[in-house]
């Protein structure tokens, strides 16, 4: 993949869906009942969270890779 | 695969310095293509520059340079100025540093937040100045060449007055909305359902008030952290549009869709979106307000320079613009008006108020021949003088470039700060995501009560669900650990203290000089021309029996009239300072290595050393213990002869400056360990260090082992200060921790030396540490103010007292408490302001103001 910005969005973007994905089976995993609102509102604040935290990471590791 | 080497590939022209000949070409050229990386490379002797054809990932810019330096070939670099707005915080001032430092060929660059200041140190030929405005514009900073003089200040003004009326016009949207956004969200609480009336409570009305207040006011957040992720950055404005964005879409989903689960309407979290909003806006507000007054020892500096002049040209005077003087024009100054340039007296003489420039606020003396500063104000008297330096190399732009350079600067100190504001942004959601996890899973089951609370409100949260619960929490946190007041702790208070030296003639070359010097624990001077006057003055006139001391100096200085060694003038301005009427000897002849002969209203005079007497037959037995005295406390005794018999003994030698055992006391209280170092002999030395009050001497030392003498001192764990000329003392300044560069008015540029003390008066010494150490003290305050504001307000943002309590802090007061903390250091820092170095205590201050007395120490 030579084009480092599309290669950076493929990255942390799996990553944060990823991550919202692991919440999501973790609300069933704890045994505990979750409303279902709970379950995907909690999975899109997880999501928009790790997409902030992966963004800036990501990108700054794929421009440096492709400099 | 050769398409894809093609591909990474870069090319440069780097110019170089030095090559004179083909075989400098074919050097370089065959040093650069042994280097590893390299692919081709062409150098053009004409042009004087080397392309380079290079692999990026396997050598570097730097490298290449190295590589050609090693040759012995210069490889010049250029310096550009840069005004960035935008900016907010410490993240953001490491962006910028981030973005334009990854740029190939920038060597250096500082950013500084509170001058909106960045300088890049680039080569030419590898990366352009466009290059380098558009990686900090590409971050969505306002980016512009630096402008210089008038032009910046005309421009910085503007961009203030426009940053204040945009957050003002914020401020008119989100308070009044908010206000009313809040009592809506309260009418049900205390006595207000009495008087606010129903439809405020309505959540629809309160989601239409709310929105505004979030897409005019908050819109800024929204749009600074969008351009920030898309370069891959992160700062403090992502934090707010996270914080207002979650608490206003929860709201609005309760508000539209109640049966979603986010808590339902009675979750409709409107105040907290539309305070956030308002409250963070109140503090851009307010930072805007203050920080151009932080910087204000700049623009003083140049609000002083006058725009026009009166020059002479063409034999008749006329008023051109002082931009438009060149050296060697001719100047007048009437009494009142500001020196436009700097230049040398030619004709009349005034008292000139040099005290915008070296702090002095007695009016100086001018006479024909003496230099004047540009932007200094003439007093009494008319005259003219011819302009020696203009434009940007008069002593004033020379210090505003100083001064400039100095606030760009980075403490040592501000180092750990800017690494963890830097990493602050990335730090904090990571934290924001744990808060959640940790009340989703976990807190909300073990610690929920019904009896739920916001801090300082009566807001019941007892139907708020796991979900909403998690949210608010981890919002907060978002909120609360906003890096502002860390960001501004460090370079505000710098900003401050490098301005109030300034303000005294004190010029620090950096923070760090700023650092060093408020850790001093000795201070070494140079004797000659730091503590002594340099030349030698009259001290003594001892007369024989049968003589009078007027007589005695009448006759001394006769002789000595024509002489023009150093003794015979400071016999004769001795003399005249007496008020001696000198007249002119008939005869003189000057013997060398002896004295002088002169011939006087008929009388012989011999006027020099023991020799001279030895030589002429002169018996001087009965003059021997006065000479012996003299001698022993460093005096160059004379003796002097009329018709072959003993007149008496002058002394001349060189004179401490005024003010100078005042200083030294100073010192000695403030616990510092004074030293003086000369390479005259022990007997003078310390003859002059008993009258400066100093005990310690280095006597006998040459020039060049000053420097040895320093780092002796700094072996024994000392923090040393040289206080030097900064001439022929600059191996010993370069080797002090902090070298203190003594100048005289306009020789102010001197390289060598951190510390830079316009006029040469050793108070300023004194005030330098004093105005260092209040700025360290500044310095740490904010610090610890903004290290306990965070590590205070994150846990308990996070939840810590919940379980305990039942009460949670509410995103807009979170909000309130970080708009509150980069304020409180802001106006902390403005104390600074106030402080008055104890030396100047007592002294009329600069333009004229009377000096408020301050008790002990002026600034806690």
């Amino acid at each position: 993949m030579n084009n480092p910005a599309r290669t950076s969005v493929l990255i942390y973007t799996g990553i944060s869906l990823a991550a919202a994905l692991l919440f999501l089976l973790a609300t069933y995993a704890t045994g505990i009942s979750y409303p279902a609102v709970a379950r995907i509102g909690g999975a899109v604040w997880v999501f928009i969270l790790s997409m902030i935290i992966t963004m800036p990471v990501v990108i700054s590791n794929v421009n440096k890779r492709h400099t | 695969m050769p398409v894809k080497e093609e591909k990474i590939m870069k090319q440069i022209s780097i110019p170089v310095e030095g090559m004179t000949c083909a075989a400098c070409v074919a050097r370089v050229e065959r040093a650069l293509k042994n280097t590893p990386g390299v692919a081709d490379t062409a150098v053009n002797l004409v042009t004087g520059k080397v392309s380079i054809t290079y692999d990026p990932q396997k050598v570097s810019v730097e490298q290449l340079v190295k590589t050609i330096r090693e040759l012995g070939y210069q490889v010049p670099t250029g310096e550009i100025h840069l005004t960035v707005r935008g900016m907010s915080c410490a993240a953001c001032v490491a962006r910028v540093e981030r973005a334009v430092s990854g740029l190939p060929g920038v060597l250096n660059v500082a950013v500084s937040l509170p001058a909106e200041y960045a300088r890049v140190t680039f080569y030419p030929g590898t990366v352009t100045p466009a290059q380098i405005r558009e990686a900090i514009a590409g971050l969505g900073y306002e980016v512009a060449e630096k402008a210089t003089g008038q032009e910046a200040l005309d421009r910085e003004r503007q961009a203030r007055r426009q940053e204040i009326h945009r957050q003002a016009r914020n401020m008119w949207v989100a308070w009044p909305l908010s206000l009313l956004v809040m009592l809506g969200m309260f009418r049900d609480v205390w006595i207000l359902p009495r008087f606010v009336p129903e439809f405020m409570g309505n959540t629809l009305f309160l989601w239409a008030l709310t929105t505004p207040v979030v897409f005019i006011a908050g819109w800024q957040f929204f749009v600074h952290s969008f351009n920030g992720l898309k370069k891959g950055a992160t700062d403090m404005n992502l934090l707010y549009a996270t914080g207002i964005g979650a608490a206003y879409i929860i709201a609005t989903i309760n508000t539209f869709w109640p049966g979603a689960g986010f808590g339902g309407k009675g979750a409709t979290f409107f105040e907290s979106a539309a305070l956030l909003t308002a409250f963070i806006v109140l503090g851009r507000y307010l930072e805007a307000l203050t920080r151009g007054r932080v910087s204000e020892a700049i623009r003083k500096l140049l609000n002083l320079q006058p725009k026009t002049a009166r020059v002479i040209r063409e034999g008749r005077e006329m008023e051109i613009a002082a931009l438009d003087v060149v050296p060697g024009d001719v100047v007048v100054v009437r009494p009142g008006e500001s020196i436009p340039v700097d230049g040398r007296v030619i004709e009349g003489h005034s008292a000139v108020d040099e005290s915008m420039i070296t702090g002095e606020s007695i009016p100086v003396e001018k006479k024909p021949g003496d230099e004047v500063i540009g932007a200094t104000i003439n007093k009494t008297g008319t005259f003219k003088f011819e302009a020696t330096r203009v434009g940007r190399d008069t002593a004033l732009a020379r210090i505003i470039r100083l001064v400039e350079d100095a606030q760009a600067t980075r403490a040592p100190v501000q180092r750990l700060a800017d690494l963890v504001a830097g990493h602050f942004i990335a730090g904090v959601h990571v934290l924001a995501l744990v808060v959640f996890l940790f009340w989703f899973f976990y807190g909300y089951h073990a610690f929920f009560r019904p009896d739920s609370h916001f801090i300082l409100s009566p807001y019941s949260l007892a139907q708020v669900g796991v979900f909403g619960f998690a949210l608010l929490l981890s919002v907060t946190t978002l909120v609360i650990s906003c890096p502002c007041a860390l960001g501004l702790a460090t370079p505000s208070a710098m900003m401050a203290g490098t301005g109030k030296g300034a303000e005294n003639g004190i010029l620090f070359k950096g923070a760090d000089a700023v650092e060093a010097t408020a850790a001093l624990q000795a201070v070494l001077f140079d004797k000659t021309g730091t503590i002594t006057r340099g030349e030698p003055s009259l001290t003594n006139v001892v007369p024989a029996p049968g003589f009078s001391q007027e007589e005695l100096l009448r006759l001394a200085a006769a002789a000595e009239k024509n002489s023009e060694h150093p003794l015979g003038e400071a016999i004769v301005r001795g003399a005249e300072k007496a008020g001696v009427a000198v007249e002119e000897a008939e005869e003189f002849e000057a013997i060398p290595g002896h004295g002088i002969k002169a011939r006087y209203q008929g009388r012989t005079i011999l006027l020099g050393n023991r020799r001279l007497m030895e030589r002429e037959g002169v018996s001087i037995e009965t003059l021997l213990p006065s000479v012996k005295s003299l001698e022993q406390d460093g005096k160059t005794a004379m003796f002097l002869a009329v018709d072959g018999q003993a007149a008496g003994v002058i002394a001349v030698a060189d004179t401490i400056k005024e003010h100078v055992p005042q200083a030294i006391a100073r010192l000695k209280k403030m616990g510092m360990q004074v030293i003086m170092i000369t390479g005259d002999n022990r007997r003078t030395a310390e003859a002059i260090a008993r009258q400066a009050g100093i005990e310690s001497v280095l006597a006998e030392v040459l020039p060049q082992d000053k420097a040895e003498e320093v780092r002796r001192l700094q072996a024994r764990g000392l923090r040393v200060a040289m206080v030097g000329d900064g001439i022929n003392d600059a191996p010993a300044l370069a080797a002090a921790d902090v070298g203190m560069a003594i100048g005289t008015g306009t020789d102010i540029a001197k390289e060598t030396g951190e510390v830079i003390l316009i006029k040469a008066d050793l108070r300023d010494v004194v005030s330098a540490i004093e105005i260092a150490r209040a700025t360290m003290r500044k310095v740490r305050q904010n610090l610890a103010w903004a290290f306990v504001y965070n590590s205070l307000g994150i846990p308990i943002a996070a939840g810590l007292l919940y379980p305990s309590t039942g009460l949670i802090v509410s995103p807009e007061l979170a909000a309130f408490f970080m708009a509150m903390s980069s304020v409180s250091v802001t106006l902390n820092t403005l104390l600074l302001k106030r402080f008055v170095p104890s030396m100047k205590r007592g002294q009329r201050k600069t333009r004229g103001e009377a000096a408020q007395p301050l008790p002990g120490p002026a600034l806690r």
